[in-house]
């Protein structure tokens, strides 16, 4: 395929059309975040030492912590970045691939939006990992007390890191091409018309009216 | 290889990705995508000079603000500060060998490649000193701006502020003053890199 070894000739990077085999790395990494959160919310993120006494706490029982001593605005704080942003992003990140193989009742500009919060949201889910590496390193006030980090530490920092690959990984333009297979009735497998879309037609500048005609069309 | 002549004036839209027909703008204008409301590009004067400044401020910052200690607690006589090195540093003496490497890389190693990737940038275009490895320069910068984290790293040491202060007496260093100036220089070098200009730059220079 010729269109896929071209070189830009501003930066002299060989591009693709597409990015290849998006979606399957995509579904790679956001798997393996998906497996990461699970010892990321079982795990304890911090062992606190009070008097040599040690209290492990896991992110939810950290927010419960909180909010028994009524400090609300950092509950929310924590509760939004470590486990309402991953979990979202996850959940995004699957509604995205589904819809790239198939129409969907979310018009394109909505995907879209989907997809640039999972992007934006990416790196702000590293505020725990951060806060623990603080705490841990501040707090440390011998017999008095002293904090640690523990185990769930890691997998937390290595799912923000895997769902911050999946996001980079896939390619929302593939978004649009359900659009375009839709309207053509067009019943070859995703790949073939990819590759199709690829060779023959040059990039179309999206107009709105094309676009809202092609989501009546998905509508039941 | 030259670019084909109907792209030329062809602008996409760095947020939805439509393919517009590039406007024709004076310095100090800005050109706005139609679709989505995104700032396509804009024409500064004197677009290097800014940049060239704050990232060199940026990369002088960087050291007070990793060795200088940024927070230190004190209760009962015992005293602890710490600086983001020592961060680092306690999690890799326990073992956390993973979560070192993502502070680190997230915390400095990128940010300190972006500053200097902007840095030079702005010093080889500003003196149209432009080679061939300052493609490398300004690909790696686009790759590695979504992996500086010095923004969520501020936002954890507040939160860690938050959380000590009722725990234990609380001093605010050095590093955290460097650290906040570093954050600030970070931001402005990202609003003044102007990257139409630094492209059209460097294809006029390399196609000599």
């Amino acid at each position: 395929m010729e269109a896929e070894n071209q070189q830009c000739p501003r930066c002299h990077r060989t591009f693709s059309t597409r990015k290849i085999n998006s979606l399957s790395h995509t579904f790679a990494w956001t798997i393996a975040a998906l497996v990461m959160l699970v010892p990321a919310n079982l795990y304890p993120m911090m062992i606190y030492y009070t008097l040599g006494k040690p209290e492990a706490s896991t992110i939810l029982e950290g927010i419960a912590t909180f909010v028994q001593f009524g400090m609300y605005p950092v509950a929310i704080v924590i509760f939004i970045a470590s486990f309402v942003v991953p979990l979202a992003k996850i959940i995004g990140l699957f509604i995205l691939m589904y819809h790239a193989k198939r129409a969907s009742k979310l018009t394109v500009k909505q995907q879209g939006q989907l997809y640039h919060i999972v992007e934006f949201l990416g790196p702000w889910s590293m505020l725990d990992v951060f806060v623990v590496a603080i705490m841990a390193a501040v707090v440390n006030l011998g017999f008095l007390s002293s904090i640690e980090a523990a185990k769930g530490i890691t997998y937390f920092g290595l799912m923000v890191v895997f769902t911050m690959l999946a996001a980079e990984s896939f390619d929302a333009r593939l978004l649009w091409d359900v659009q375009k297979d839709d309207v053509q009735k067009d019943d070859v497998q995703k790949e073939n018309s990819q590759n199709e879309n690829t060779c023959k037609h040059p990039p179309q500048p999206p107009s709105d009216v094309g676009l809202n005609q092609a989501s009546q069309h998905d509508s039941p | 290889m030259k670019p084909a002549t109907s792209l030329n004036n062809v602008v996409i839209c760095r947020r939805c990705d439509a393919a517009l027909s590039k406007p024709n703008i004076q310095p100090g204008h800005k050109a706005i995508c139609p679709g989505c409301g995104a700032l396509l590009f804009e024409l500064k004067k004197n677009p290097m000079e800014r940049t060239m400044a704050v990232s060199l401020a940026g990369l002088l910052l960087f050291f007070p603000a990793i060795l200088l200690p940024m927070i230190g607690v004190s209760a009962a006589g015992a005293h602890n500060e710490a600086s983001l090195i020592d961060c680092i540093v306690i999690l890799l003496n326990s073992g956390y060998h993973i979560v070192a490497l993502i502070v680190f890389l997230f915390t400095i190693a990128i940010p300190i490649v972006h500053l200097l990737a902007a840095f030079y940038i702005a010093v080889a275009v500003h003196f149209n000193k432009i080679s061939q490895s300052l493609l490398v320069f300004f690909r790696s910068y686009h790759v590695l701006d979504s992996w500086t984290m010095l923004h969520v790293f501020f936002l954890g040491v507040i939160v860690s502020i938050y959380k000590i202060v009722d725990l234990a007496e609380l001093t605010v260093g050095g590093g955290l003053i460097s650290f906040v100036l570093l954050l600030i220089c970070s931001t402005l070098v990202s609003v003044t890199l102007d990257h139409y200009y630094v492209w059209e730059k460097m294809e006029q220079a390399l196609e000599d």
